[in-house]
């Protein structure tokens, strides 16, 4: 019981440590400025592309795309810099040196990162809902929030993945732009997946975020949470899967830097 | 800022051009900036116009390779003076002879010269990719725009450093600034279907007239009368920008040896 309650406590201690970590050092009016307006002025960007080229009736697929989409602010960006942070800052020699749980290190990243992703998407949708006409009266809203919760933690479960690669690269920020802008591609978030060539569907059904956008369509269009939930079960099922893949490349990666004495080079 | 300095100094602006290339050539994040997301942005944009027909893929090709030339110019030129500062360089370079404008002059000719690689790779990406045949309907008249609205975004660039240095409030906004000039200087789709308040800022971004003209250019075939009034514009914004980044520099190069912050950042 006490091993359970430390582990627990070190969990928490990590998850609010990193964050604070990664934010403190923004003012309040700048995080908002990250949070609000970043967010709104991608929608629009993509909300007007979309109806350009395929007439206003599809404004609500671009809207709830791009609305989930935004997840991955926090989910990639956030909870990558959260791992790779460490680095940086040099106190990953520490972290390795403490007889800390790992497990509950490295899932402590992203803790946070969930509900700040999730705050995000709801800030994105009432975005949709007040400015760009989204009609979210036929969509059960309790369902609708369990698919953000879930895609922002299986969209963490990617982050996580790539927060371990970031302790290979110096080049963090290319990586996660690069992921980050084709999910915007591959995810569906403005693009119908059945017009994607074959190999990119492939790729589209591998990856976080894919599977909550549609269910988030779905959702708006009435459909109920029994209707969605092979979907939630999938993208759920996907995001432990990167996260736990990210979590032995972590372990592979303290063992690897220990051995070679790699620790803080790429 | 002198003007004449830059023709009096070409070989040190040429030279710091050469430098700022070089360097940021390794720097991931410029190549993503001035590569990957304009092409990432053109394959979302073939595949979401592409109901507007085989025309609208050199719209997409120009339009895209206008969202590196911003991006490029936001998150490098805008950073030309800290990125100095953050590497320790930044004494150095005010303490030299040579003027410090002309340094940030050809760091921002670099920057916005290696931002043209954004049109060329999703000129190749439509091309060879997606397999549309693209051709220039005024080819001549497109590469003259070109070249007028580099000076533009050098000129515009000029202006952002200093302020991203003197004021650092401002820019922690950056991430924030990218996309909506992509949407208020009409990209990748015409303004008119913005609302109608919007108008007179877009009409007050220099990139803006570029894409006008270059769009003009190079998917339609618009007047001449009217490729040379987005020319003038584009001039005219341009010497606005030159008087408005001599202030700003002089300003700034004051507070820093007054307030002695010269690498506080």
């Amino acid at each position: 019981m006490k091993t359970i309650i430390k582990n627990f406590r070190l969990f928490w201690q990590g998850t609010i440590l990193s964050y604070r970590a990664l934010f403190a050092w923004l003012r309040p009016v700048t995080y908002a400025a990250s949070k609000i307006l970043m967010p709104l002025a991608q929608m629009y960007f993509f909300v007007f592309l979309g109806t350009f080229g395929s007439g206003k009736n599809n404004a609500s697929f671009f809207v709830i795309g791009n609305a989930i989409q935004i997840t991955s602010v926090s989910g990639i960006f956030g909870v990558t810099m959260s791992v790779g942070g460490d680095r940086d800052a040099g106190t990953l020699p520490y972290l390795f040196g403490a007889p800390a749980n790992r497990f509950m290190i490295f899932f402590g990243r992203a803790f946070m990162h969930v509900i700040d992703g999730t705050l995000g998407v709801v800030i994105a949708l009432t975005w949709g809902v007040l400015l760009m006409g989204l009609d979210l009266s036929h969509t059960n809203l309790s369902a609708l929030a369990l698919t953000i919760v879930i895609t922002t933690f299986s969209t963490c479960g990617l982050g996580l993945l790539m927060g371990c690669l970031s302790l290979l690269t110096a080049n963090v920020m290319f990586v996660n732009n690069f992921v980050y802008f084709s999910l915007l591609i591959f995810s569906g978030a403005n693009i119908e997946i059945a017009s994607l060539p074959a190999w990119m569907q492939f790729i589209s059904n591998i990856i976080p975020l894919t599977r909550g956008i549609a269910s988030a369509r779905l959702l708006a269009a009435g459909a109920s949470l029994a209707d969605i939930s092979p979907l939630l079960f999938s993208e759920l099922g996907i995001g432990l899967l990167y996260g736990l893949l990210g979590y032995f490349m972590f372990a592979w990666f303290e063992t690897q830097a220990k051995i070679k004495g790699t620790l803080e080079t790429v | 800022m002198n003007y004449g300095n830059i023709f009096k100094y070409w070989r040190t602006v040429l030279v710091v051009a050469e430098m700022s290339i070089r360097s940021q050539f390794s720097d991931g994040f410029v190549l993503f900036a001035i590569v990957f997301q304009p092409m990432i942005i053109a394959i979302l944009a073939l595949f979401m116009l592409k109901d507007k027909g085989g025309d609208y893929a050199m719209f997409v090709v120009v339009g895209s390779g206008l969202t590196g030339l911003w991006s490029g110019l936001l998150f490098v030129s805008g950073n030309s003076i800290n990125v100095e500062r953050w590497t320790g360089t930044l004494e150095s370079l005010i303490g030299a002879p040579t003027p410090f404008d002309v340094i940030v002059f050809g760091k921002n000719l670099a920057n916005v010269f290696q931002s043209l690689l954004s049109m060329i790779t999703s000129y190749a990406l439509a091309a060879w990719l997606f397999g549309y045949s693209l051709s220039l309907t005024q080819p001549l008249l497109f590469f003259v725009t070109l070249l007028i609205s580099m000076f533009a975004f050098v000129c515009f660039g000029l202006t952002i450093a200093p302020v991203f240095v003197m004021y650092r409030s401002v820019q922690q906004w950056q991430n924030a600034m990218e996309f909506p000039v992509y949407i208020l200087c009409g990209f990748l789709f015409p303004i008119a279907l913005l609302p109608n308040w919007t108008t007179p800022v877009s009409y007050l971004l220099p990139p803006y007239w570029a894409a006008i003209a270059l769009h003009g250019t190079s998917t339609a075939y618009l007047h001449f009368n009217q490729i040379a009034f987005c020319w003038g514009m584009m001039l005219i914004f341009s010497v606005v920008d030159l008087i408005v980044a001599s202030q700003l520099f002089k300003i700034m190069l004051y507070k820093a040896r007054v307030d002695a912050t010269l690498d506080v950042d």
